[in-house]
């Protein structure tokens, strides 16, 4: 049963075979398919980066980085793989917690400082939740256990791994796994998400 | 396979792993149809994760970001194990501690000039002022490299490397922009490995080890075991 898979079904096809088409494009360095797949997928590139590292400007460049990084590696795209969509998601998420762990890891963090961030983290989620503007999303999120909901978005949003989301919600590594696991799986399996990969 | 390497697939998607453990399950999840599964369909759940917090970037990025393509060159199309590389370059890189890895190496080298010969090659590869060290992540054992382009040679330092079936043996490969260039099968006993030789022609973007007859092969014929980046 996948009661919140797009109503737009056949829509939402053709917009990814769009994408792959254009993915392929750029993968011989077609510049005007690059233009276009930028205007797609840049609001959802950028707005994963700043939610992960949440300062405007280091954002911004991330988001470059990220765009130059698809020109420079599309020609390695396999659409066998995924779609163009989560291609680019991955790379912009790994970027964008590859630029906030290696500022982490230049300083030491006492455990006041983990203590703060353990509210300012928590506020994050909150926010997130509210200001989730994809119903769908928002709705599947919500049919979390509030604790599997906490554990993806520290993870995700929040650019956690899950030893840190153990440590913040002060629960055993192997919880933390198993909630983030459960917990990805329930929306995997409420969103819809291609099967066919 | 440890049955909880399986269990790692959402962790992963959600780049929520730790650096070791990612290394070891870059090594696992291509190679087993269940696992490389639930990495693209969790990939397609995070991507709805970060469309649902999209925000339009900068107005001026997308100028920015058209003039940069402009001049950045685009990578060759993929052969496996460039694929895989190309998968471990996006994840940044895995900084080890470089005294740490030389200790190791040198460590690793001590101990195995006291039984083989061949040490004695290692050490001044080693010892080139333009040696690069690369550590080859894979699965079980530690593989070391060092690279020297002003003497032509690399040397290989291995241990904890699980015996193969008669016939076959490891293979190392030069990974560079064009392509996959063969270097030799390694020597190996007792599942060490100590060993330099002539580095192949090429500028290492990376090097990688796969399972190959004994003879080696033109290009791999099996997964990547072991990729490390220069």
């Amino acid at each position: 049963m996948r009661p919140l898979r797009r109503a737009r079904g056949a829509a939402v096809v053709d917009v990814a075979d769009d994408e792959v088409s254009l993915v392929l494009r750029v993968g011989r360095g077609d510049e005007q398919a690059f233009s276009q797949l930028y205007d797609l997928l840049a609001s959802m590139v950028h707005g994963v980066v700043l939610r992960v590292i949440r300062d405007p400007e280091q954002a911004a460049e991330v988001t470059q980085e990220v765009f130059v990084e698809i020109w420079r590696i599309a020609p390695r795209y396999d659409q066998h793989r995924g779609s163009p969509r989560a291609w680019v998601a991955t790379i912009a998420h790994r970027r964008a917690v590859d630029r906030v762990r290696s500022e982490e890891a230049s300083r030491t963090r006492e455990s006041a400082d983990a203590r703060i961030a353990v509210i300012d983290v928590r506020d994050t989620a909150e926010e997130v939740t509210d200001r989730l503007d994809v119903a769908r999303v928002g709705h599947a999120l919500r049919a979390l256990s509030e604790k599997q909901r906490e554990a993806v978005e520290l993870a995700y949003y929040g650019g956690r791994t899950h030893r840190e989301v153990a440590t913040l919600l002060e629960i055993p590594e192997g919880t933390a796994k198993t909630r983030i696991r459960d917990g990805l799986i329930r929306l995997r399996d409420l969103l819809g998400v291609d099967d066919e990969l | 396979m440890s049955s909880d390497l399986h269990h790692l697939g959402a962790a992963y998607a959600l780049n929520a792993l730790e650096p070791h453990e990612r290394r070891s399950y870059e090594g696992h999840y291509p190679t087993c149809d269940i696992c490389a599964a639930e990495v693209s369909a969790f990939r397609e759940t995070a991507a709805e994760l970060a469309a649902a917090v999209a925000a339009e970037p900068p107005t001026d990025l997308k100028a920015a970001v058209m003039a940069e393509i402009g001049s950045t060159r685009q990578m060759s199309p993929s052969t496996s194990p460039r694929d895989e590389l190309a998968a471990r370059r996006r994840m940044g890189r895995a900084l080890p501690a470089v005294a740490a890895l030389i200790a190791l190496v040198v460590g690793l080298a001590a101990g195995l000039l006291l039984q083989r010969d061949s040490g004695s090659g290692v050490d001044s590869v080693l010892a080139a002022d333009d040696a690069v060290l690369v550590d080859l992540a894979g699965e079980a054992g530690t593989v070391l490299l060092a690279w020297s382009a002003d003497r032509g040679e690399v040397a290989v330092v291995a241990t904890g490397l699980p015996e193969l079936a008669s016939g076959l043996g490891y293979q190392l490969w030069l990974i560079d922009d064009d392509g996959v260039v063969p270097s030799r099968v390694l020597e190996v006993s007792s599942g060490a490995v100590s060993a330099a030789f002539g580095a192949p022609e090429g500028v290492p973007l990376a090097w990688g080890i796969t399972v190959e007859p004994l003879a080696g092969s033109n290009e791999p014929t099996t997964p990547v075991l072991y990729v490390g980046e220069v």
